[in-house]
């Protein structure tokens, strides 16, 4: 596929940092970051606690403002949270007082952009939101409650709720990080199945350096103090990509890699160390 | 990636959704309901045993002028539902419908300016620091030690009822309104805004959406209070109301009729909260029925 300049930097962050500042005391989260991603990438934010990535990907969505730098997305300056950017959090989020069907036309609908019939190309139709929902594999589950779900249909009718508005970019906050091993093992070929599917462009952050192999085009691993990128690493393992992936001496040779990186030996002292301690992010 | 276009159709036979544990919404539901219709059999088996306690008690003191059994007590209830008692000129019914408009008016009034004013105190810090206080300083008070300066205020009329229910259920509804508001979990919120909602749709269709539930809680929990404070005062100061016939009927010794007042306020106060519980599972349909 062949993309256009302004295709190939979809997102683009440049030179972005972020302060906080509690009771006097300023921490500065993150620094000097630079980031483009090409429309179609799937990009991990890899790290661990405290270490910004959900700092960036909140900066991205337009949920914390920050001082230093440009967050552009789409050729259009990040000021505030859009419709643009989807987000998916750690817990699916549903509105527990909406059916599936309903969850899912709340975006259209807070957007202005729901009608009965008569579809146009920025409209949306309940055609359109039982077709979403059948892609997920939600059909029949259109006016079930969120409680009613078990933990990966909720997850699944969450993505449909982000992408039925077809953001540029859906942005995913360690989103299986809470769901059991099998769970989160079906929502990752799911994911992928969808990203193929939608040709979305992803940016997901996670602490788990195997699911950031499966699932990246390229792992951003970030830590250091003030935080930023560490390095960005390219996956060139094939696509579709499966659980059978994990033991490739490829795989296992990108995973080693990422782990020195994260836990470097420190000559003299003969023990691991990680990059990037806590900063005062994960403590809001 | 080319070629994943021409792949796609014929590979998606989705493994992610093989082996999923089943939900059958159907069976789900059928559960829930028969849960909830073995709730109701064991409640109204609740209230036969004390109906049977009851009446063995007047069994045993034998004695109607201390305490009549059941049938007496709901005779004489639907005896003067329709027509008027010694000592008073009006039926029961008319008490009842003059108690229940006292509290109908002091309690809308009060939770619709309980949940303005939680909301305003939630959304601007200054002003939950300026009222958090007050809140703190009146609401240990006993709404019943205001009746005398209502009196002296307001006179007997209607107004002094309708304000005793105001104090009563305005510091709740504020409080719960608060707290209900700040339940609401920020990502809700959050993600509201990257669906594309505008700040105000979703303080009205997330923030305020999410805090009903709490609110109408809130709402069930001063029901209680307001009938407290209403029976109080118009044993006080009123020639009318189920607290004013409860009053006459016990200085007249009439002890089934004080019974039956006891009995009216029970039935109307159940009607309320059944509507108020009726409300809570429209307005939070998920909620286990576990209530």
């Amino acid at each position: 596929m062949q993309l256009s300049p302004a295709e190939r930097e979809l997102v683009k962050v440049t030179g972005v940092g972020k302060t906080f500042q509690r009771g006097g005391r300023r921490t500065t989260a993150l620094s000097g970051v630079d980031l483009t991603v090409a429309r179609g990438e799937f990009v991990c934010l890899l790290g661990p606690s405290g270490c910004g990535k959900s700092t960036l990907l909140n900066i991205l969505a337009g949920i914390l403002p920050y001082e230093e730098g440009t967050a552009e997305v789409n050729g259009h300056q990040v000021k505030g949270p859009s419709a643009e950017r989807g987000m998916m959090f750690q817990s699916p989020m549903l509105f527990p007082w909406l059916t599936t069907r309903q969850n899912v036309a709340f975006g259209p609908k807070a957007q202005r952009r729901w009608r009965r019939s008569a579809p146009t190309a920025a409209t949306t139709t309940a055609a359109d939101v039982d077709e979403i929902l059948t892609t997920v594999g939600l059909a029949g589950f259109e006016d079930a409650y969120p409680k009613e779900l078990s933990g990966g249909m909720r997850h699944r009718a969450a993505f449909a709720r982000a992408i039925i508005s077809r953001p540029s970019v859906l942005l995913m906050d360690e989103p299986f990080g809470a769901l059991d091993a099998l769970t989160r093992a079906k929502m990752q070929e799911f994911l992928l199945d969808m990203w193929e599917r939608f040709q979305i462009t992803i940016v997901f952050v996670t602490h788990d350096i195997e699911e950031s192999i499966l699932l990246g085009d390229r792992v951003c691993v970030m830590g250091g103090r003030p935080a930023g990128i560490v390095e960005e690493i390219p996956i060139e393992l094939g696509r579709p990509r499966g659980y059978e992936d994990l033991e490739t001496p490829e795989f296992l040779g990108i995973k080693r890699r990422i782990r020195q990186i994260l836990m470097p030996e420190t000559p003299g002292r003969g023990r691991r160390q990680p990059v990037g301690a806590t900063s005062a992010e994960d403590r809001r | 990636m080319t070629a994943i276009d021409i792949n796609v159709a014929d590979r998606h036979t989705p493994a992610w959704e093989a082996g999923e544990e089943t939900v059958d919404l159907a069976a789900q539901r059928r559960r829930a309901r028969r849960a909830r219709l073995h709730r109701t059999a064991l409640k109204i088996t609740g209230v036969l045993i004390l109906l049977g306690a009851w009446e063995i008690g007047a069994l045993i003191i034998n004695d109607s002028s201390i305490l009549p059994s059941v049938q007496n007590t709901f005779s004489t209830l639907v005896h003067y539902l329709n027509r008027p008692y010694p000592a008073a000129s009006d039926p029961l019914w008319k008490d009842i419908v003059v108690s229940g408009r006292r509290i109908l008016i002091g309690f809308v009034l009060a939770v619709a300016g309980g949940v303005l004013i939680g909301s305003a105190m939630w959304s601007w810090r200054p002003l939950r620091d300026m009222i958090d206080p007050v809140i703190e300083l009146t609401r240990p008070l006993p709404p019943l030690a205001f009746i005398p300066l209502l009196i002296v205020w307001f006179g007997i009329g209607e107004l002094p009822k309708v304000v005793l229910i105001i104090i009563g259920v305005l510091p709740i509804m504020i409080v719960s309104t608060v707290a209900a508001l700040d339940g609401v979990p920020p990502e809700l919120d959050q993600c509201a805004r990257t669906l594309g909602a505008s700040r105000l749709y979703t303080l009205f269709h997330v923030q305020l959406r999410a805090a009903v539930p709490g609110i109408i809680t809130g709402m069930r929990l001063s029901m209680g209070g307001a009938w407290t404070s209403i029976v109080a005062v118009e044993m006080i100061a009123a020639t009318s109301g189920v607290g004013f016939l409860i009053l006459q009927a016990g200085n007249y010794s009439i002890t089934n009729l004080v019974l039956s007042g006891i009995i009216a306020i029970g039935i109307v106060s159940l009607v309320f909260d059944a509507f108020l519980r009726g409300l809570l599972r429209l307005a939070d349909p998920s909620r286990p029925v576990s209530e």
